[in-house]
């Protein structure tokens, strides 16, 4: 475990992911980058980004402020213009006005400004997008519970997260791509917020959602990209990240148990058996450690949610350069 | 209307309206106290002429004869406040376009709208032009109604020829910083260059008019061609009004292709 397979894992920006058992390959990828590079000046923006995004598939877009996140989401939405390398989004090059009705947008900076109250705003922008059906904006606003007769300019910061997302969701579009969608959301929203993703999934349409957390998106993301200094340094699965994870692990017998028994177990670490009771931490599947326990009447088990940021940063932080080399 | 069209509309409507009170007030009050000035031409002709020098006659528009109606109506309405508040209004309408949105943010969700950024910037002039042809439109019916009741004696072709002029002559400052927002994305630049242009172009126009060194300069200012026609005086000066419109509709082409090569918001 380490550094090859970090190596080797990053490899997979640049390949179709079979996601969750699915033949991938028949598929045209709805997000699809080449080579993507934007520099604003001499500053770099990004560089160099080859990427796909399969249909029906969630991407989790993480890094920290200024990686480089809100530069690629404005490439592919032709806001700003690449200095080389092309992207297409649903097939069609990013400057094809009309895909944009398919897309649902909300931007990480999102401003919201006017005297027009929330609602004719989201019909005008329904109005525009070709309509939404009906009914299907106020179901939003009471999922999200927004206030829609507020006017635009006079929204809080949490409200206008909730417009921002109604009208990314409204016309059910085939691709969402979403910048920081949690910002500003207390914990409930947010919660409803994942659901929405959840069917959006469900339903076989994809999201591409950027956040600077792992946390954030790792219960709805099925690959998480991380990109860093402008360069996508990694592509993971989020299932065989979750196989990876470090988890804390505690059993509970109903009679003292030997310390032999669990020596020497793949994956199980820093063993510690007092009396009836055994403490240890495992590297990826509990596969092992659970069968030695079975040996035995087992009472209590805790197992800590696995920490998938802390591997994300245990491996990313020391070995990104080596990973991008291997890229 | 199309969609964008109608909802920038009512953005701008409430600016619309505002301007269109405060000009309407000035219109009201300068052109009711002409009856008094006809009264008693000769003080007041004396009055002004000896009130300005020489050069800031020439910045009033010369002044000869504003005892008469025609002379009036050509000083105080069309030589130089009115258009400056027209041109004023326009500039507020051509910057809201593109650069006042984009500076707020806001332009990037409606650039992520299946509408292409030609369309974009052609339907957001659209409704600045109907905007400004709104408010032209209602004041240029209030100048002939006060006109007539204050008895002016300026046929009333003359004043609709006057008043396109003045409308022609905001169109193309507010298509102008329309312009320099769509291509620059800053409203403060958009507002110095067209502002700027305008003063430039309002003083080398009336004061080239006696000053030699820079008479030839009056074919790049935009005020030779509303002004030179005198159509309070004359009529419609079709060629003039025609250079006008011209140079509008190239701003306005050049707004759309500039906008749509760059990078926004950035």
């Amino acid at each position: 475990m380490g550094r090859e397979s970090a190596a080797e894992l990053s490899d997979l920006g640049h390949i179709a992911v079979p996601g969750r058992g699915r033949n991938m390959a028949s598929m045209t990828a709805v997000v699809e980058a080449e080579g993507l590079t934007k520099f604003y000046g001499r500053r770099k923006g990004l560089e160099d980004l080859t990427l796909q995004i399969q249909p029906g598939e969630v991407f989790g877009y993480l890094g920290p402020n200024g990686a480089g996140k809100t530069t690629t989401i404005r490439l592919l939405l032709d806001v700003i213009r690449p200095t080389s390398g092309r992207a297409t989004v649903l097939g069609a090059d990013t400057r094809d006005t009309a895909v944009r009705a398919r897309i649902g947008y909300l931007p990480g900076e999102l401003a919201l400004e006017g005297r027009d109250r929330a609602h004719d705003f989201l019909n005008f922008m329904a109005d525009v997008r070709g309509g939404v059906s009906r009914g299907r904006i106020d179901e939003l606003a009471e999922r999200l519970d927004a206030d829609l007769s507020i006017r635009m300019g006079q929204l809080s910061k949490g409200n206008k997260q909730k417009v921002g997302l109604i009208q990314a969701f409204m016309h059910e579009p085939e691709l969402l791509i979403l910048d920081e969608p949690t910002s500003g959301l207390d914990p409930l929203v947010q919660q409803e917020f994942l659901t929405m993703v959840r069917e959006v999934r469900t339903a076989g349409r994809t999201v591409l959602m950027s956040s600077h957390v792992l946390a954030e998106v790792q219960n709805v993301a099925d690959r998480v990209g991380i990109v860093r200094g402008g360069r996508l340094v990694a592509v993971e699965d989020v299932a065989a990240l979750r196989e990876r994870a470090v988890r804390h692990v505690e059993f509970h017998f109903d009679a003292p148990v030997p310390p032999e028994a669990f020596e020497g177990l793949p994956g199980v670490r820093d063993v510690v058996v007092a009396g009836a009771s055994l403490r240890c931490t495992i590297d990826g599947r509990p596969d092992a450690l659970i069968k030695a326990a079975a040996k035995f009447t087992v009472v209590h088990m805790v197992s800590s949610e696995p920490d998938l940021e802390e591997i994300f940063l245990t491996y990313y932080s020391e070995e990104a350069p080596r990973a991008h080399a291997g890229a | 209307m199309p969609t964008l069209v109608r909802k920038t509309l009512r953005d701008y409507r409430r600016s619309v309206i505002g301007w269109l009170i405060g000009i309407s007030a000035f219109l009201s009050l300068y052109l009711s106290i002409y009856p008094s000035i006809r009264s008693n031409p000769e003080f007041y002709q004396q009055a002004a002429l000896s009130k300005y020098p020489g050069p800031l006659k020439d910045l009033m528009g010369g002044l000869a004869d504003i005892a008469s109606g025609t002379g009036y109506l050509q000083t105080v309405v069309y030589q130089l406040l009115v258009p400056l508040l027209l041109i004023m209004f326009a500039m507020t309408l051509g910057t809201r376009a593109i650069a006042v949105p984009e500076e707020e943010g806001t332009l990037e969700l409606t650039m992520t709208l299946p509408i292409d950024r030609r369309r974009l910037v052609l339907e957001r002039w659209a409704a600045f032009a109907l905007g400004l042809l709104a408010v032209a439109l209602v004041t240029m019916v209030l100048v002939l109604a006060l006109s007539a009741v204050g008895d002016l004696k300026v046929p009333a072709g003359n004043i609709v020829a006057a008043h396109a002029g003045l409308f022609l002559i905001a169109f193309f400052f507010g298509t102008l910083t329309l312009a320099l927002g769509a291509a620059t994305g800053k409203r403060a630049l958009a507002l110095a260059v067209g502002g700027g242009y305008a003063v430039g172009g309002y003083v080398i126009e009336t004061l080239g008019k006696s000053v030699d060194a820079i008479s030839w300069l009056r074919w790049v200012s935009p005020f030779h061609y509303y002004l030179d026609g005198r159509p309070v005086f004359q009529g419609w000066p079709v060629g003039d009004y025609l250079v006008l419109l011209g140079a509008t509709a190239v701003l306005a082409m050049t707004a759309m292709l500039a906008f749509e090569r760059r990078d926004v918001g950035v």
